[in-house]
C-alpha cells in the first residue's frame, strides 16, 4: 500500500497518457480509437521490454552513485557475438546430406540427433554472447572499485571499445539469424499462448528478480548504503569493491540478454544497434524517481518510467506526429517528471 | 600535576602506554599515557594539533602507533584495522556524522550487520530488533525507527549514531565534538544519555573544545599538548581557566577584549524583516559597534544571516544601509551594498576547500586581476599578500592547499579576503567554531580592530561567554523573532538564557 501511494503520481500519469492517446487533444494531438485494443497494449509492452531490461541494470548502477554508458554498446556487441557464432555453426536440419550420412539410423533418432546439436549450437552461442557482457560488466566494475576513475569516463571508454568490436563482425553489417533458429526467433517475436509475448514475460521476471534481490536481500541493502553515504558503508564493513563489481556485472549480463531479445526481434544482429539506448533507459530510470546523486530510486519505479517513455512513443507515433516533435516531447517529459520529483522530495 | 591513583583493583577497561605516532618527521603522538575505567565519562582535551584526532585514530585502527602498548581490559591489545578496533569494541562517533541519510533510523543502526537469513533481508525483524534497542537505551527521540534520517535533526541523527554503536556491544565509546552542532537543550539530552549509559557500565571518551561543558560533565580529564599527555585530573578538582592553562601552557587572563567603543553613524538598519522563517525582525548596527545576534540553535538567527546576505528571498521588510533602503535579491546585491558574509560552514559555504589559499582569497576580487582574458599574476599575489599580512595568516606558501591549513588560520583567509575592498558591514556566523583556544583569541583580536577602525560588526553566536564579551549590544533571537536588545555589559549569561529558552 505504502508503495502504491508513492507511486501514485506516476501512475497517474501512465493513465493521463493512455487517456490523451485515446481521446487526443483538440487542434493538437488526432484522437485513437484503436489505442486501448488489447494488440496495441501488448503491442507497447513489447516495445518497451528491451528498454525496460536494461533500465532494471541501470537503476543499480545509478543507484550506488555510479552510471553504465556501455549498455547500448554492450548489448550490440552480446547480439552480433551471439549471432555470428549461430552463422558459424552449421547445424541446419534441413540440409539433405545429413539424412544422407546417417542413413542407417532411424529418422526419428536423427530428429533427436539434429535437435541435440542446434540446441547446443544455441546454447554455446547465447553463452559465448552473455559472456562477453560480463566480461565488460566486470571491466567496467573492477575499474569502478579499484581504480579512481569516474565510472562515467569508465563506461564511456568501454562504451567505444564495445561499439567497435560489434562493427568487426560481418564488416559491420547486419547478420541473418538461421531461420531454423524458431526456438530463438521466438524469443523476440512469439506469444504464449498467441497472447503474451515472451520478451514481455522474460521482462517481468527479470523484473521480479531485480526488485526482489534490490528490496528483500542484504546486498540490496547494503547498495542503498553505498549511495547514501559511501564512507559510512565502508566503516561498517560493507564489501565496496565486491558489491560495486556485482552491479556492474549484473547490469551488463541485463544488456547482454536485451541484445538477444533485440537481435530476435529484428531476426538480425545489427552492429550499429542500440545507439542512444543507455540514455532510454537512463530516462526510465530517472522517470522513475531513482535520484542520480544515488541512494534513492526503486525497481517498480524504474518499470513504470519505462512505461511511460513506451507510451509516450508509441501514442505520438500513431498519432502521426512528425518524429521532431516526438523528440521534444520526451525531453519535455522527461524533464517535468524529474522537476516534481526533485520538489516532493525537498 | 599529579596522577590520580585508580582506587580499584580491576584493570582499566583501556589503558595506552608510551603511545607514539609519526607522520613524515613529525611526531603527532609522543609517548602518550592515559586510561579509561568502565563506567566513566573521560575527557580529551587540548589545542587544535595537539593530537586529539590521532590519538582518536589510533584507538579506532584508521592509524596504526610505531610504539607504545594498548591494554584493553589490562590484556595486550592489537588494532590493526578499523574491523579490529570494532571486535574490541571500540566505536568512534566521528564530527562528520557517518549515517547513510536516504535509509531509515532502524537501517542505519543496523547497516552492514542486517539481520538475514542467507541474505535475505528480514526488515521486520530489523525493526524490531531497533525498537528494541532503543527503548533499552531510553533513546525516546529516536523510537520512529522507520523514519529515514536525511529528516532528523543533527542531535537525533546523533543518537542514531549512538544506538548504532551500543547494537555492536561497544564498551568504549568515543565522542568527538559531539555537540559543536547542537543546541543547549539537545546537548543537555545528549549529556543525560551519556550519563546513562555511564551508569551501565560503558566507558566514554569524550573531546570537546567546549571546557564548560566537559567541566559538567566529565568524570576525568586528560589534557594533551603538542603530541604529549600533559597528566591526568579528576573533573571536580579543576576549574576552565587552570584547564586552558595546561592546554595552552599559559595564563590566559580574558580572551576577549572588546573594542573601545566609539560608535558612529547607522551602518546598517534593518525594519521588519520576514522571510521563511523570519517573524518581523528590526536592528541597527552602528560604525564601530558589534552587535551580537545570540540565540539557540534553530532560533532564527541564521536565518536572519541567510536574508541579509540575499540567500533566503526577503518576503516584507526594508534593509537600509547609510539610511538609504538597498534590494536584496541576491548576494552580489548584498556585495554592492557593502555586506560581506562569513558563514558559519567554513568548509561547504565558505572555502573551496581542493584549492590554494591564494586561489580563495582572490576568488572575489576576479576581475580586479583578470582583465578581458588576462589574468595578471602580480595583481593576485598582491591581493593575497596583503589579507595574509594584514590578517597573520600562518601559511608556508599562498599556493599551498587551504585544507593543510588549521582551522583558524581558514577562518582569518575568509576573513581576510573581504578587506580588499573594505565593507561597510561584516556579518560573522559562529567565527570561533571548531577553533582552537589560540586561533580564537587571535580571531577576537582581529574582530577588535576591525571594529577599532569603523567597521560596522554583526557577530552571530551560541556561545555566550562569546557575544557577551565581545559585543556592545547584544540583540535576542528566539522562534525567527528578536525578544530583547540590551547593553551587553547590562546582561548575564543566566539572564540572556532565560530568555531564550
Amino acid at each position: 500500500m505504502k508503495l502504491a501511494k508513492e507511486f501514485a503520481p506516476l501512475l497517474l500519469a501512465v493513465l493521463a497518457l493512455e487517456v490523451v492517446f485515446r481521446f487526443g487533444i483538440p487542434w493538437l494531438l488526432r484522437p485513437n480509437p484503436d489505442f486501448w485494443t488489447l494488440d496495441n497494449q501488448i503491442g507497447i509492452a513489447q516495445q518497451i521490454s528491451v528498454n525496460a531490461v536494461i533500465a532494471f541494470g541501470i537503476t543499480l548502477t545509478i543507484l550506488i552513485g555510479g552510471i553504465d554508458l556501455s549498455v547500448g554498446a554492450v548489448l550490440a556487441l552480446a547480439g552480433t557475438t551471439t549471432v555470428y557464432l549461430l552463422g558459424l555453426m552449421d547445424v541446419d536440419p534441413r540440409v539433405p546430406e545429413w539424412r544422407l550420412k546417417f542413413s542407417s539410423l532411424e529418422p526419428d533418432t536423427v530428429d533427436a540427433m539434429m535437435a541435440a546439436l542446434r540446441f547446443g549450437a544455441l546454447g554455446v552461442a547465447v553463452l559465448a554472447g552473455l559472456g562477453t557482457a560480463v566480461g565488460f560488466g566486470a571491466f567496467n566494475g573492477v575499474c569502478a572499485a579499484k581504480t579512481r576513475m569516474p565510472a562515467f569516463i569508465i563506461t564511456l571508454g568501454t562504451m567505444k571499445i564495445a561499439r567497435g568490436l560489434a562493427h568487426r563482425f560481418n564488416e559491420g553489417r547486419p547478420i541473418r539469424i538461421p531461420e531454423y533458429h524458431t526456438e530463438f526467433l521466438a524469443l523476440g517475436n512469439g506469444r504464449l499462448f498467441g497472447v503474451v509475448p515472451y520478451s514481455v514475460l522474460l521482462m517481468l521476471a527479470i523484473f521480479a528478480a531485480a526488485a526482489v534481490l534490490l528490496h528483500r536481500t542484504r546486498f540490496g541493502q547494503h547498495l542503498y548504503a553505498m549511495g547514501g553515504n559511501r564512507e559510512a558503508a565502508r566503516f561498517t564493513g560493507i564489501p565496496l569493491a565486491r558489491n560495486e563489481i556485482a552491479v556492474y556485472v549484473i547490469c551488463a549480463l541485463l544488456a547482454g540478454v536485451a541484445g538477444l531479445v533485440n537481435v530476435s526481434q529484428l531476426y538480425s544482429a545489427e552492429p550499429a544497434s542500440g545507439e542512444g539506448f543507455e540514455l532510454d533507459a537512463i530516462a526510465a530510470a530517472v522517470v522513475g524517481g531513482t535520484s542520480f546523486t544515488g541512494g534513492i530510486g526503486k525497481m517498480a519505479g524504474t518499470l513504470i518510467g519505462a512505461v511511460i517513455i513506451g507510451i509516450l512513443n508509441k501514442g505520438l507515433n500513431q498519432a502521426g506526429v512528425h518524429y521532431s516533435l516526438q523528440y521534444v516531447a520526451t525531453g519535455v517529459v522527461i524533464l517535468a517528471a524529474v522537476y516534481l520529483d526533485v520538489r516532493r522530495r525537498a | 600535576m599529579t596522577r590520580v591513583m585508580s582506587e580499584s583493583a580491576d584493570p582499566p577497561l583501556l589503558a595506552l602506554s608510551g603511545v607514539t605516532k609519526r607522520f613524515a618527521g613529525v611526531t603527532a603522538l609522543d609517548r602518550v599515557d592515559f586510561d579509561l575505567r568502565r563506567g566513566e565519562i573521560h575527557a580529551l582535551v587540548g589545542e587544535n594539533g595537539a593530537g586529539k584526532s590521532t590519538l582518536i585514530k589510533v584507538l579506532g585502527g584508521i592509524h596504526i602507533p610505531e610504539a607504545g602498548t594498548i591494554l584493553l581490559d589490562g590484556r595486550p591489545a592489537a588494532i590493526r584495522s578499523v574491523a579490529d578496533a570494532q571486535r574490541h569494541g571500540i566505536r568512534i562517533i566521528h564530527q562528520e556524522l557517518s549515517l547513510a541519510p536516504n535509509l531509515t533510523v532502524a537501517e542505519n543502526i543496523y547497516l552492514g550487520r542486517e539481520p538475514h537469513r542467507r541474505g535475505w533481508l528480514l526488515r521486520r525483524k530489523m525493526d524490531d530488533d531497533a525498537r528494541a534497542l532503543v527503548a533499552s537505551l531510553g533513546l525516546d527521540e529516536i523510537r520512529q525507527v522507520d523514519a529515514v534520517v536525511s529528516r532528523l535533526s543533527v542531535a537525533h541523527q546523533q543518537l542514531v549514531e549512538i544506538a548504532r554503536a551500543l547494537s555492536a556491544q561497544a564498551r568504549i565509546l568515543v565522542l568527538d565534538e559531539p555537540t559543536s552542532a547542537l543546541s543547549e537543550a539537545e546537548t543537555e539530552a545528549l549529556f543525560a544519555t551519556l550519563r546513562r549509559l555511564r551508569s551501565q557500565g560503558v566507558g566514554i571518551l569524550y573531546i570537546s573544545h567546549r571546557l564548560e561543558e566537559i567541566l559538567r560533565l566529565a568524570d576525568r580529564i586528560t589534557v594533551l599538548r603538542d603530541g604529549r599527555s600533559i597528566g591526568t585530573q579528576d573533573a571536580a578538582h579543576v576549574d576552565q581557566r587552570e584547564l586552558v592553562r595546561w592546554m595552552v601552557g599559559r595564563d590566559i587572563v580574558d580572551h576577549f577584549h572588546r573594542p573601545a567603543a566609539r560608535p558612529g553613524e547607522v551602518a546598517l538598519e534593518v525594519r521588519d524583516l520576514r522571510g521563511p522563517r523570519t517573524f518581523g525582525v528590526s536592528f541597527a548596527v552602528r560604525y564601530g559597534e558589534v552587535l551580537g545576534l545570540a540565540g539557540l540553535v534553530g532560533s532564527g538567527r541564521s536565518e536572519i544571516v541567510r536574508l541579509l546576505f540575499g540567500i533566503d528571498p526577503i518576503e516584507r521588510g526594508e534593509v537600509l544601509v547609510d539610511g538609504r533602503a538597498v534590494r536584496i535579491r541576491n548576494p552580489r546585491d548584498a556585495l554592492r551594498a557593502g555586506i560581506v558574509l562569513v558563514p558559519e560552514d567554513r568548509k561547504r559555504e565558505g572555502l573551496v576547500m581542493i584549492q590554494s589559499v591564494a586561489f580563495n582569497v582572490a576568488l572575489p576580487w576576479v576581475e580586479r586581476w583578470i582583465a578581458a582574458c588576462r589574468p595578471d599574476a602580480r595583481k593576485r599575489r598582491a591581493i593575497v599578500d596583503r589579507a595574509a599580512q594584514g590578517f597573520g595568516i600562518r601559511m608556508a606558501d599562498a599556493e599551498q592547499c587551504i585544507a593543510s591549513l588549521s582551522g583558524g588560520n581558514q577562518q582569518k583567509a575568509l576573513v581576510g579576503r573581504w578587506m580588499e575592498e573594505r565593507p561597510k558591514v561584516l556579518v560573522l556566523d559562529e567565527p570561533t567554531r571548531g577553533v582552537d583556544v589560540g586561533a580564537r583569541e587571535e580571531m577576537c583580536a582581529i574582530i577588535g580592530s576591525l571594529v577599532e577602525s569603523g567597521l560596522a560588526v554583526v557577530l552571530v553566536s551560541s556561545d555566550l561567554s562569546e557575544v557577551l564579551g565581545l559585543a556592545h549590544r547584544v540583540a535576542l533571537v528566539r522562534d525567527g523573532r528578536i525578544v530583547g536588545v540590551a547593553p551587553a555589559t547590562e546582561l548575564t549569561p543566566e539572564q540572556v538564557m532565560q530568555q531564550l529558552t
